[in-house]
């Protein structure tokens, strides 16, 4: 019966351009995986060079597509959504990736961890991460999240000989698979409860519904626990510090950036877009999890003494302001808020996380406090690069960090919800004080005769990537308004049918 | 007595109880792998029960395709874990989940 009613001949080209981006990706991921047998092991870097080239193919798609994506619709029968928010995402994914991609041959190189498969897999994580972003069914959604989170466990292990790899990769997975389990229980009390997988049509047969079915409400809560910890949102989050922690450098860099973008879209647009008409049912418990999120991180991230566990309970934090954008839907300002924040934390985090990268030397990664003393005395562009970083975090004007804020602050003033802001406001002051700590470590200088961390040389590839980030911060702090008016233009677009800014 | 959605339900929160409790109470990597495997089959029934058993005007083939992906994905998890469980075994000669705690904070 169902059949007859769908028109099922092989998807046509609007739809296939409409993946066009995923698809140049998914392409260039095979081919790396053959180029990788032919390529001699001291040449390997050329598959880097590879993997950016399918990157920056897959940009001007996203690019190209965000003036296609015009008049936003669904392809694949309503499975996929072809909006401005997508592409939006997607935009931000890709950077990431390949500013990723950019600094590991010479990290990898020095750790002895130089596989092809590593680019591969970053390949297949960013086509996993577009998915989700753009994905407009329960069902794609999940397959998005798998793609990604699979292809990550084994990023986070591929130091296959250190312990700590290897801890972080199961630890992740089986947090992973927990985490997985409890979204999918929620996605099928939510299809028992409304009888479909895509959202279009779920959010239809909402219309006609008070919301307060019990399977359903049931339903958002574990799609919503699912969401929080994939975004690693506090009480979700025990896993993201340990993972962070053991996995390679580089790695972190890109999980802790592109895994959280891509996750926060599709919450977004589940929560605020799709459940829109019973946003009154769930709008506390998100922001009960966005203060706890704020507090909890930003605690926590005092009394570390690992650069990548600090960043980690930062991230935690930080997902804690992006949920108040969350918190306060329908108010369409909280999604640009978000947005913006998104892009922010993207360009702001990565070049944290590329500074100890780029320097961490032979053997052990760079991660005690200890390591990074004096840093500025021996490279103080480096050092100067992290303390801008720091600064864009901690919420400092002419930083990304600091419109972020604002944008999601004054959001949630709009909706009345001053509460959310006076956490965050509050909150936010106490994570000066740690990423002040390590910026003050990097300026302390050295006693005589102190041996310090053996900091690799910056390349050429290294610096550049840091300059992109930091270019990034500075662009998104001081011309606020291109990405704001991207944001704006991103949000009126959002499948499905978004709330207008007034 | 003939058998509907809610003996189904019934069914598929037990099953996914007992992966969450044998999650929380395992020490046993590879026990832990398989509580998050009840967990996906506990999410299993529920899919094709709905899909068989709901709402008139539900899509019943929604539910079975999702099934179907859930099946593909959880195996393929599977042997990403297991591959990693190898490793892990090799060097250390244990899969105890405990026993695998370096890193801390």
């Amino acid at each position: 019966m169902l059949l007859a009613t769908q028109n099922l001949q092989f998807p046509p080209t609007r739809d296939l351009i409409g993946l066009l981006p995923e698809l140049i990706l998914s392409g260039a991921f095979v081919i790396l995986l053959m180029l990788d047998l032919v390529t001699p092991p001291s040449r390997r870097s050329l598959l880097a060079a590879v993997s950016l080239v399918a990157l920056a193919a897959a940009m001007g798609a996203v690019v190209w597509g965000w003036f296609d994506a015009d008049h936003a619709r669904t392809i694949y029968a309503g499975s996929f959504a072809y909006d401005r928010f997508g592409r939006f995402v997607d935009g931000i994914v890709i950077a990431s990736a390949a500013l990723t991609v950019a600094i590991s041959p010479d990290y990898l190189n020095r750790r002895g961890l130089h596989f092809g498969e590593y680019y591969a897999l970053i390949l297949a994580a960013t086509v996993g991460m577009m998915l989700l972003a753009g994905a407009a069914s329960l069902i794609v959604i999940f397959l998005g999240i798998e793609l990604l989170s699979i292809s990550l466990y084994i990023l986070s292990g591929f130091a296959h000989t250190e312990t700590r790899s290897q801890e972080a990769a199961l630890k992740y997975l089986l947090l992973g698979g927990f985490a997985s389990g409890i979204l999918l229980y929620g996605m099928a009390l939510i299809y028992g409860a409304t009888g479909h997988t895509q959202l279009t049509l779920i959010k239809q047969s909402l219309a006609g519904s008070s919301g307060t079915d019990p399977l359903f409400l049931v339903g958002v809560g574990l799609l919503f626990v699912g969401f929080a910890f994939k975004v690693s949102a506090a009480p979700f989050h025990w896993w993201t510090p340990d993972v962070y922690q053991g996995a390679p450098t580089s790695v972190t860099t890109f999980m802790s950036v592109a895994t959280k973008v891509a996750a926060f879209a599709s919450l977004i647009r589940v929560f605020t877009y799709t459940f829109a008409d019973s946003t009154d049912k769930w709008t506390g418990i998100v922001a009960f999890v966005a203060i706890i999120s704020m507090v909890v991180g930003n605690v926590a991230a005092l009394t570390q003494t690992s650069l990548k566990r600090m960043l980690a309970y930062s991230g935690i934090a930080q997902a804690g302001y992006i949920l108040i954008g969350v918190a306060v839907s329908p108010d369409p300002l909280g999604t640009v808020g978000s947005l913006y924040y998104l892009a922010a934390y993207a360009a702001t985090n990565l070049g944290a996380f590329a500074v100890i990268t780029v320097l961490a030397g032979r053997g052990e990664d760079l991660d005690s406090y200890d390591g990074i003393r004096g840093l500025a005395y021996r490279r103080p562009y480096t050092a100067a690069a992290m303390a801008f970083f720091l600064f864009s975090l901690g919420g400092f004007p002419p930083t990304a960090g600091f419109f972020a804020k604002f944008l999601v602050f004054s959001a949630a003033i709009h909706a009345h919800a001053v509460y959310l802001a006076l956490w965050g406001i509050g909150t936010s002051v106490i994570s000066i004080f740690y990423y002040l700590r390590v910026g003050l470590l990097m300026y302390t200088r050295p006693k005589e005769g102190e041996e310090t961390y053996p900091w690799a040389r910056t390349s050429l590839a290294g610096g550049g990537v840091l300059a992109a980030s930091a270019a990034g911060t500075l662009v998104l702090g001081i011309l606020v308004f291109l990405i704001y008016t991207a944001a704006v233009s991103a949000q009126h677009g959002v499948l499905p049918v978004p709330q207008q800014l007034a | 007595m003939t058998i509907g959605i809610t003996h189904l339900l019934v069914v598929s929160a037990a099953l996914f109880c007992v992966g969450v409790f044998g999650l929380l109470s395992r020490r046993n990597a590879i026990a832990l792998l398989m509580s998050v495997e009840l967990m996906f089959n506990g999410v299993n029934v529920a899919l094709v029960g709905f899909a068989r058993f709901g709402y008139s005007n539900l899509r019943p083939l929604s539910g079975m395709a999702f099934a179907l992906f859930v099946i593909t994905i959880a195996a393929a998890e599977v042997a990403v874990a297991v591959a990693l469980l190898l490793v892990a075994y090799r060097r250390h000669q244990t899969v105890q989940a405990d026993e695998l705690d370096e890193l801390r904070g």
